[in-house]
């Protein structure tokens, strides 16, 4: 019926445990109760499988993959099915001591996040003190000759800090600095009151990113205007089921990191299946490839090939049917979701942690 | 480099007016660029000074063409009579004479084949870029602007000197014989800057008339600059950048696939071969012509060299180094 795609990139995520409590996280809501269910062993299996079926990059994320004592071995497991290893971490409980075993596994790169620019607001929306130990890892990667990506979730609260933040990447000798503005789902999109900034804040750090990227050619500025604002949908994960692939904690094969949540798909679990069928087969997998499933006005419109209709996700939990325009998009029916959320949006609303 | 002349808004007196023109050059003309300053310090390999010998013909041959541009803008005797000279300057009065065939022979006396430097096959797409971009200005411009575009002319019988001077002193190798371009330059640049002097602060006479002249003459310094760049770029030593992983591409074999943290990108064959020349040890140009040396038929291989390790760059795959 239809033929799958290649898979170009795989998220591992190795564990959902993180020391950290961002209140924009984006692990599902029940996080706690998904246990690790592959050892090293079992992501190896996972990694060769995934090179079979075209993949070239892995990303080892989470939670925090670093809270994993086998993370070395799963490093040296990627490296050996010839993928190039990309760890995303927070940095803790990693420390720059944890670096060079990795190194000496395969790891050829690293995304570290950081919060704000300062280390008590940085601490603040991690709820935990780590800024100090996070600025050593990004030392010790560029030490080890690691490729050094910096990412930093932009919000209501730290949008002013994009000039500090460049600085801070610049000093660091950061490869790549990824101003993320956050995306309102799972926690976020619980916390998005307190979170969601203004236009004129989005125009004023937009403006910064521009003169920096004049200014210096290092490091490479990523900026993208968030689609709560800019009246188009971003292209989510490069289209459902297209060439990015997301295995879980448990070992279930998502097309995304909140597929899971979305009702009445089914998944399947590579300790069950071969990771071909899961990828190829998996009705949840299938249901929204391709544009077969599209209504209008994403059927007839010429950006479906480019934006593939937006995030699921996103339309399922702004209109109760994943099957919808994402409201993203300024031709959705459903756009006043967008437009009353920024209304809302205020300094006065108070946020939640993950997990509090 | 930034064009930044500061602007003006009442028109200065001609001795004012010359004097911003020079001060343009004082701080934009190339006598300022680092690869100037090697050159004229002795500190040029044999391999660059014949790179720019090399490409420097390009600019040689734009010259004419140019001149010829702004004589068919004057629609005065007195002016033409005087700015065709430089057509025969440059071409002479028969074959075998004037400025470029002076440059061929210094092109002999740096040691390249006169036949391959003429053919023009070898020219950096960047310098291509930096000259074509000078014919094309002088090309739109009205006939005031064009000639004020021209007169780097005045800074250039200074450069003539110091080059003769850094030839004979470091570059022995050199053949005394080919040095005749500098020194016809050193008589005639003089001239043709006098006379293109008078002419643009004659005729510029209102604030904004003024502003053109020294925005153009800005605009060919800038030019001659990237010019140099181009040149130096063509020396730094490319390598594959030590994070990328580099593995063959399963659905076209022979293809290789550039895996770096945030991208991949997908090489072709001949991509492919280049880039196991790119050791940290070859220069950008000495990677082509190795190339060139292996497929001597094939057209554009120079320029398609360049233009895929400058994309390469960009793209995060290779890095160069001096």
């Amino acid at each position: 019926m239809y033929d799958a795609p290649r898979i170009w990139n795989l998220i591992a995520e190795l564990t959902y445990r993180c020391p950290l409590r961002c209140p924009y996280c984006s692990n599902p809501e029940n996080f706690a109760a998904i246990r690790d269910a592959l050892d090293a062993d079992g992501w190896g299996r996972v990694f060769r499988e995934a090179a079979a079926l075209g993949a070239v990059h892995v990303g080892l994320t989470g939670g925090e993959p670093s809270t994993r004592r086998d993370l070395a071995a799963i490093v040296r497991h990627a490296a050996s099915a010839n993928l190039y290893p990309h760890l995303v971490t927070a940095g803790v409980p990693l420390g720059a001591e944890g670096l060079a075993p990795l190194c000496d596994a395969g790891l050829r790169s690293v995304q570290l996040s950081i919060q704000d620019a300062t280390p008590t607001a940085s601490d603040a929306i991690a709820g935990t003190a780590c800024f100090d130990r996070k600025l050593e890892v990004a030392r010790e990667a560029r030490r080890l000759g690691l490729a050094l990506t910096l990412n930093v979730v932009l919000h209501r609260h730290n949008l002013a800090n994009v000039g500090a933040l460049i600085e801070l990447a610049r000093t660091l000798d950061a490869d790549r600095l990824e101003l993320a503005n956050a995306q309102y789902d799972g926690f976020a999109l619980c916390n998005r009151d307190a979170l969601l900034p203004s236009r004129e804040q989005l125009e004023a750090a937009a403006q910064v990113v521009t003169a920096e990227r004049e200014r210096a050619k290092r490091p490479e500025l990523q900026w993208v205007l968030p689609d709560y604002f800019s009246g188009r949908p971003k292209p989510c994960m490069g289209g459902w089921g297209r060439s990015l692939l997301v295995v879980a904690p448990d070992g279930l094969v998502l097309p995304c990191h909140a597929a899971r949540d979305l009702p009445g798909l089914e998944f399947w679990n590579t300790r069950e299946h071969a990771l071909r069928e899961c990828w190829e087969d998996a009705p949840g997998l299938n249901a929204y490839r391709g544009e077969n499933w599209m209504r209008e006005p994403c059927r007839s419109c010429p950006e479906r090939t480019r934006d593939f209709g937006g995030c699921r996700c996103q339309a399922y939990r702004l209109t109760g049917d994943a099957a919808n325009t994402d409201p993203a998009c300024a031709l959705a029916p459903q756009r006043d979701a967008i437009t009353a959320a920024r209304a809302r949006a205020s300094n006065a609303a108070a946020w939640a942690y993950r997990g509090s | 480099m930034l064009v930044d002349v500061p602007h003006l808004e009442e028109p200065c007196s001609p001795a004012d007016f010359e004097a911003r023109l020079r001060a343009v050059g004082t701080e934009r003309y190339h006598d300022k660029h680092p690869f100037n300053l090697r050159m004229h310090q002795g500190r040029l390999s044999r391999e660059e000074v014949q790179t720019w010998v090399r490409n420097r013909y390009y600019y040689q041959t734009r010259i004419p063409v140019k001149d010829s541009a702004i004589l068919a803008k004057s629609g005065d005797s007195a002016f033409r009579r005087e700015w065709v000279q430089r057509l025969h300057d440059h071409d002479g009065r028969a074959p075998g004479e004037g400025g470029l065939e002076l440059w061929l022979r210094l092109a002999d006396a740096v040691g390249l084949a006169r036949d391959q430097v003429a053919s023009l096959d070898f020219v950096l797409p960047g310098v291509r870029r930096a000259c074509d971009a000078y014919v094309d200005l002088v090309e739109r411009a009205d006939l005031l602007t064009a000639v004020a575009a021209s007169l780097t002319e005045l800074f250039a019988a200074d450069i003539m000197g110091k080059r003769i001077a850094a030839f004979e002193r470091h570059y022995a190798w050199v053949d005394a014989e080919g040095l005749g371009y500098f020194r016809a330059r050193t008589t005639a640049a003089p001239r043709d800057a006098a006379f293109g002097l008078d002419f643009v602060v004659e005729h510029a006479r209102t604030a904004q008339d003024q502003q053109r002249c020294l925005d153009a003459l800005a605009r060919k310094c800038e030019i001659l600059w990237s010019l140099l760049d181009a040149i130096e770029a063509a020396h730094r030593k490319p390598s594959v950048a030590p994070q990328v992983m580099l593995r063959e591409d399963a659905e076209r074999p022979g293809h290789l696939l550039a895996v770096l943290p945030e991208r991949g990108v997908r090489v072709s064959e001949s991509g492919r071969e280049i880039l196991q020349l790119c050791d940290g040890a070859l220069s950008s140009e000495g990677v082509a012509m190795a190339l060139r040396a292996h497929h001597p038929d094939v057209p554009h291989l120079s320029t398609d060299v360049h233009e895929f390790l400058d994309q390469m760059e960009k793209l995060g795959v290779v890095v160069r180094d001096v």
